[in-house]
């Protein structure tokens, strides 16, 4: 189970940001709008003529069509393309690669940026491109790194191979992470082991999002004069700023683990007050009730709220705002008007929010305090309302409907279901309008094993809090990393005659017997036909399984709404015509599946 | 909102042709960004404008990266396709979600492929396509539009409503009986009484079929004619369609605004009711005035021109494959007759023009040019250069008396050039100077193509074809012979098969050797119900068969030659096997594993499956190999084991040797 890693199998053949309002005159050079540009070896005037031509072109498309270009092809690479306002983001992929995988993977990377630095233009406005461009190299490398061509077609996460494992750790490991939640401040975390999840109780996006800054503290070592690491904690512990969509904050209040620790730990909520806040709450949101009301409901919601005035903001946040302050409350309409400087005016109102509390509180007064007006800021966070409506886990939903765009991937006629279904779910685009909210990452490095939480920014500030939290999982943490440090690595389990690969849609893991020996020339058609099979199943909402068959293979794949599945038998006859025949072997593989994969905890049934 | 546009290299628009809700958005585009309201310019202008950066940004990327757009997707589900054929950049694009990026490559392909069809070997030479599709003139260049841009819509007409049309195979009327009848009348009566005849002008009947609607009833090539290609005979059933189109085939459910569209007025509103039966003289009797207005009325397309109709006998030039014991002759020019017997059914004749051997002249020159400049262009030199068949040294006395005949032309000074440079002592002889000369040579080959082939119709005084006698009396002769049988073709072609098989919705199957296929009737206009009946259902299965092709062909395209998928309550299959002639199934081979933007698989506009045949032949050597397709769509619930005896028994069935599958 350990990955199959080509030396020389880097995803992304290119990656650039330009920034075309620094290109608007008729003397502006090309090269002053490029912000980042990978491969950096590339000679300038390349990279010029990349950006300026694809930008170009993809701005006349849009002006076309009137939307954004999100797919541009040529003959030899495939490009996920942003536009937002002059930011225009290329991420260019072997044409092999299927482009969902491409979208996915652009989407990650811009999204990662987000999580820690928070708005991209506010990030160009307030710090150097140098420094920016390190970040974005340090991202695309992290997505590429040490993944195997299975991975990066289903964009999962790196878990810890489980079956070596005693099931006994990794439950220490949730109580571990609920152990934590105790503590108020605590969100929800994950338990890292060597770059691999052990547990997590965060969205599988929230989890990935998370792990590239562990790797980044794991390579760099534990440096007592960063400002991120407490002294008093031996260097172990360290914490960044990370900002959290919407929608990520209420999946995250919205968490199973929540409820139970937390209720008795949070006295001045009572039931009623929750009612009537949910009953309002109901009455504000637009649609479907469930899962917004769960996170309003939720009790660290309220908490955050009565914190909101005690915690401070962070200074070279407040200090540098450059927009004024907003009259008008800009969620008013629930929707941020497209031609609005990105996140700003939302990030304004977060911190005017935060820095004089008093005066926000007074703004809702009348609508039934500073409890309603979180609700309220929350409620109406613009084109979120919708990815809030989603299913547990937004990002199914925006998978579903980024397919659309590559809908052509297998079937190219017939898209007249297309349409319909980019209706109903949200446009993937809108996410980046959202409004972004700071929390704190907390990271406890024990050796290789980390603990990593998202905590509220005040838990840095309250010292109580935070030993509690440190000594209490301090030994636990030890004795957890000693174990886990004794499992054999990549000794998997006896090949079968057989390959297969399972993908867990909801928890973005995927389970495999596929070998590490790099190349594997056997494993090349399976992996070929899964992803194609895996693009088919993306556009093709109905389509419950089918059997694929070249000369050299035949793969099975079926769905469900919680996972996918491939398997291929190795040998047998695949000597035959092509000719329909109820003999054929290819046909007994829906059965081989079933039975084989049982033993991998795979039911198919 | 659909759009196709051909531009050259300097970004000038060569053809267009757009939808209404395209053209619109054009409009309102523009009518934004001029603000002083003067008017919107011509939409000629319009579009080219909002195209020239795309264009311009196409051709700098291959100029300086080697590499060029295929596609954008937009978020709103737009996508714009593009491919470059020599210097002429094709754009197709879709925003009504009905065309996916593979059906708009296709088109392009199409597109191609016709102006092969129109306009021969000169499409060889971009600099003269780019004058031919564009004339100066603009009265001719409205009435060339016009009748391509009707072409291509006949074609997304067929493409989204006639399964032929969907696998790019010939169906057949399935009456074996009639079917023999009619080659045996064909042949002994009608060909060989047209190319006995003196009024025929030189021209010599090659071939000869009739079509009901778009499906074959009877094909006969004479004895020293070569086989006509599938893709070649799929052209001409557009061309015949274009011309005659069968508004039963439609989905419109407004048949009043078709009728309108079609008979423009210009003939009588009963033509297009078939009447049940016509008295018996009335064919005889009314057989050319009935030509002339059905001919009139292929001209309909230009119906806004001003431009008087041509000549109704005049034949349709068109350019046509010709294979013979020396070689392929691509684009060979033919004649087209296209001689409506009743609604829905057609005469087509194709003849050899006199002049044709020059055509193989000038192809044989071109091919000899053309080899030279590719070799010199890799960099091979000297006599590496000139190895193998028809090369320049085999040609030059043939070219040498060639042109002598055609007196003092441009191509003389030209080839007297050639030879100074190439053959004479001491000059730079086959090296990379002599590039630029070859250049020359083929492009004045293909002006002399041009001059012979092209011109020759609209200057000559003397029509050359056959008569307007001829063809009446071919026409008559017909529609005498299939008189009594007429109204069950007619209806023969809704129903052509029937199936009986619990479970099996719908199949297709296709003999890819033959260029044929055989299904159930899928049309859902209101008159005719198909198999499934009509409305909804029948109307969501005819979806996912669209669909399921298009799957299939993505999967195909990538080396899988076996497909099978539960989709919703349906299980659909897909079967690609060889057979030697003795039926034996051959073992599946590998097949070729193309890229996404690789020319599209099918059989209209670039023949896939020949390709396939002579890859896959290469390791069967001495033996004839055929290849056949099946798809079905079959309820969910249908256990697989029985899913699977149904397809094997209809692949054994439908192509025995009887050619009388499920009668």
């Amino acid at each position: 189970m350990t990955e199959l890693m080509q030396p020389d199998s880097r995803r992304c053949t290119y990656f650039f940001l330009y920034d075309g309002s620094k290109v608007k005159g008729e003397g502006d050079l090309t090269r002053e709008g490029i912000c980042y540009f990978y491969p950096e070896e590339t000679p300038l005037d390349e990279q010029e003529l990349l950006c300026g031509q694809l930008a170009g072109a993809g701005r006349c498309v849009s002006e076309l069509s009137s939307s954004p270009v999100c797919v541009l092809r040529l003959r030899r690479n495939k490009f996920a393309i942003r536009m937002k306002d002059d930011f225009f983001w290329a991420l260019g992929c072997p044409v092999e690669v299927p482009t969902i995988s491409v979208c996915e993977l652009l989407d990650q990377l811009i999204n990662l940026f987000r999580f820690y630095n928070g708005s991209v233009r506010r990030s160009y406005q307030l710090n150097r491109p140098e420094t920016l461009a390190s970040r974005w190299a340090q991202y695309l490398s992290h997505l590429q790194s040490g993944s195997s061509d299975l991975h990066h077609i289903f964009s999962c996460l790196r878990t810890i191979d489980a079956t070596n494992i005693d099931p006994l750790l990794l439950l220490k490991a949730a109580l571990i992470l609920q152990a934590c939640q105790r503590c108020p401040l605590v969100s929800a975390g994950c338990v890292l082991f060597r770059g691999r999840v052990v547990s997590t109780q965060i969205s599988p996006e929230l989890t990935m999002k998370v792990m590239v800054h562990e790797s980044e503290t794991y390579t760099k070592g534990p440096r007592c004069n960063d400002p991120g690491t407490f002294n008093s904690f031996g260097g172990a512990v360290s914490s960044t700023t990370v900002f959290l969509t919407v929608s990520e904050l209420q999946h995250l209040q919205s968490g199973p683990g929540d409820k139970d620790f937390r209720s008795h730990s949070t006295p001045h909520k009572k039931k009623p007050t929750r009612k009537t806040r949910l009953s309002r709450t109901l009455s504000n949101t637009p649609s479907t009730e469930s899962e917004p009301s769960d996170a309003f409901s939720s009790p660290s919601f309220s908490r955050r709220l009565s914190d909101s005035s005690v915690f401070s903001p962070d200074p070279s946040q407040s200090g540098a705002d450059p927009t004024p302050q907003q009259p008008d409350p800009p969620f008013s309409n629930g929707e941020p008007s497209p031609e609005a400087e990105e996140e700003v005016p939302e990030e304004s109102n977060y911190e005017s929010f935060h820095s004089n509390g008093n005066g926000v509180s007074q703004m809702h007064n009348e609508a039934g305090g500073s409890l309603f007006g979180e609700d309220s800021r929350l409620n109406g966070g613009g084109g979120d309302g919708d990815a809030a409506r989603g299913p547990v886990f937004d990002f199914r939903g925006a998978e579903e409907s980024r397919d659309h765009n590559v809908f052509e991937e297998v079937s190219g006629g017939g898209c007249g279901n297309v349409q319909g279904r980019g209706a109903e779910s949200p446009d993937p685009a809108r996410s980046d309008d959202s409004p972004l909210i700071p929390m704190t990452l907390y990271l406890h490095r024990v050796k290789g094993l980390v603990l990593a939480l998202l905590v509220e920014p005040c838990f840095l500030s309250d010292t109580d809090s935070m030993e509690e939290v440190y000594h209490s999982s301090l030994a636990s943490l030890n004795g957890l990393e000693a174990h886990l440090r004794t499992v054999s690595p990549g000794a998997s389990g006896p090949q079968g005659p057989y390959l297969f690969a399972h993908f867990d849609c909801v928890q973005s893991t995927l389970t495999t017997n596929l070998s590490a020996r790099p190349g594997g020339a056997l494993q090349r058609p399976f992996v070929r036909a899964t992803s194609l099979l895996h693009s088919h199943f993306c556009n093709t909402e109905t389509l419950q399984e089918a059997i694929i068959r070249s000369a050299g293979a035949a793969v099975y794949g079926t769905r469900s709404v919680a996972q996918e599945t491939y398997f291929q038998q190795h040998g047998g006859s695949l000597r035959n015509s092509g000719i329909p025949n109820h003999q054929d072997s290819a046909f007994s593989l829906p059965g081989k599946a079933r039975h084989r994969l049982l033993k991998h905890g795979v039911n198919l049934i | 909102m659909k759009c196709l546009l051909i531009a050259s290299e300097s970004a000038e628009v060569l053809f267009h042709w757009t939808d209404p809700e395209f053209q619109q958005n054009v409009q309102k585009q523009y009518g934004a960004s001029q603000e002083d309201g003067q008017g919107l310019p011509a939409f000629e202008d319009s579009i080219s404008t909002l195209f020239a950066p795309i264009i311009i940004s196409c051709i700098t990327m291959v100029d300086r990266l080697r590499d060029s757009y295929t596609s954008f997707t937009t978020e709103n589900h737009h996508i714009y396709v593009l491919h470059q054929f020599d210097e002429c950049l094709y754009i197709a694009v879709n925003g009504d979600g009905e065309e996916g990026e593979c059906d708009l490559r296709r088109k392009i392909y199409v597109v191609k492929k016709m102006t092969e069809v129109l306009f021969g070997m000169v499409t060889l030479s971009s600099n003269l396509l780019r004058k031919e599709l564009r004339p100066q003139d603009t009265e001719q260049r409205a009435r060339l539009w016009k009748h391509l841009q009707s072409l291509l819509q006949t074609y997304g007409h067929l493409r989204e409503n006639d399964q032929s049309f969907l696998v790019e195979a010939v169906e057949r009327l399935i009456h074996p009986t009639l079917c023999e009848q009619c080659i045996e009348f064909l042949e002994r009566r009608l060909v060989q009484q047209l190319n006995s005849s003196g009024e025929r002008a030189g021209e010599e009947v090659m071939h000869a079929f009739i079509l009901v609607h778009t499906k074959l009833l009877a094909f006969y090539s004479s004895r020293n004619a070569s086989s006509l290609s599938t893709s070649d005979l799929l052209v001409l059933i557009i061309m015949a369609q274009n011309m005659y189109p069968s508004n039963t085939d439609s989905d419109d459910p407004n048949p009043e605004v078709e009728n309108d569209r079609r008979t423009s007025g210009s003939g009588p509103e009963s033509f297009y009711t078939p009447e049940p039966s016509p008295p018996p003289d009335r064919g005889s009797s009314s057989s050319g005035g009935f030509c002339g207005r059905c001919c009139s009325m292929a001209e309909d397309s230009l119906q806004t021109l001003e431009v008087p109709p041509p000549d109704p006998s005049t034949p349709r030039r068109v350019f046509l494959e010709v294979s013979l014991k020396d070689g392929l002759y691509p684009m060979m020019p033919h004649s087209m007759y296209c001689l409506p017997l009743w609604p829905g059914i057609t005469l087509v004749l194709l003849t050899k023009i006199p002049t044709s051997a020059v055509a193989m002249s000038v192809y044989t020159f071109l091919e000899a040019f053309a080899k030279l400049e590719k070799r010199l262009s890799e960099g091979q030199e000297g006599s590496a250069a000139t190895r193998g068949q028809r090369t320049i040294h085999e040609v030059r006395g043939k070219l040498d008396k060639f042109i002598k005949a055609l007196g003092p032309t441009e191509i003389q000074v030209c080839w007297i050039e050639f030879k100074n440079l190439a053959f004479t002592r001491g000059g730079p002889g086959f090296s990379r100077h002599l590039i630029p000369s070859c250049k020359k040579m083929k492009t004045q080959l293909c002006a002399v193509y041009r001059q012979c082939f092209l011109l020759e119709s609209g200057s000559s005084s003397i029509p050359q074809r056959l008569s307007p006698g001829l063809q009446e009396r071919a026409q008559s002769m017909v529609q005498e012979k299939l008189m009594d049988w007429k109204d069950f073709l007619l209806v023969k072609s809704r129903r052509n098969i029937t199936m009986d098989f619990p479970g099996l919705i719908h199949f297709i199957c296709v003999d890819r050797s033959t260029g044929q296929m055989i299904a159930p009737s899928l049309n859902l206009t209101e008159r005719n119900t198909s198999e499934l009946g009509k409305g909804p259902l029948a109307q969501f299965i005819r979806r996912k068969v669209w669909t399921l092709v298009n799957t299939t062909r993505r999967y195909l395209q990538k080396g899988y030659s076996t497909v099978t998928f539960r989709d919703g309550d349906f299980y659909f299959c897909y079967f690609l096997w060889f057979e030697n002639e003795t039926g034996f199934k051959l073992e599946a081979g590998d097949l070729p594993v193309l890229s996404d933007d690789s020319a599209p698989i099918g059989m209209l506009a670039w023949d896939y499956y020949r390709k396939l045949l002579r890859y896959y032949s290469k390791s069967h050597q001495g033996e004839v190999v055929k290849c056949y397709e099946l798809l079905t769509v079959h309820l969910g619930v249908v256990p697989a084991e029985i899913i699977l005896q149904h397809c094997r028994q209809l692949a054994s069935k439908l192509w025995e040797p009887s050619r009388n599958p499920l009668l």
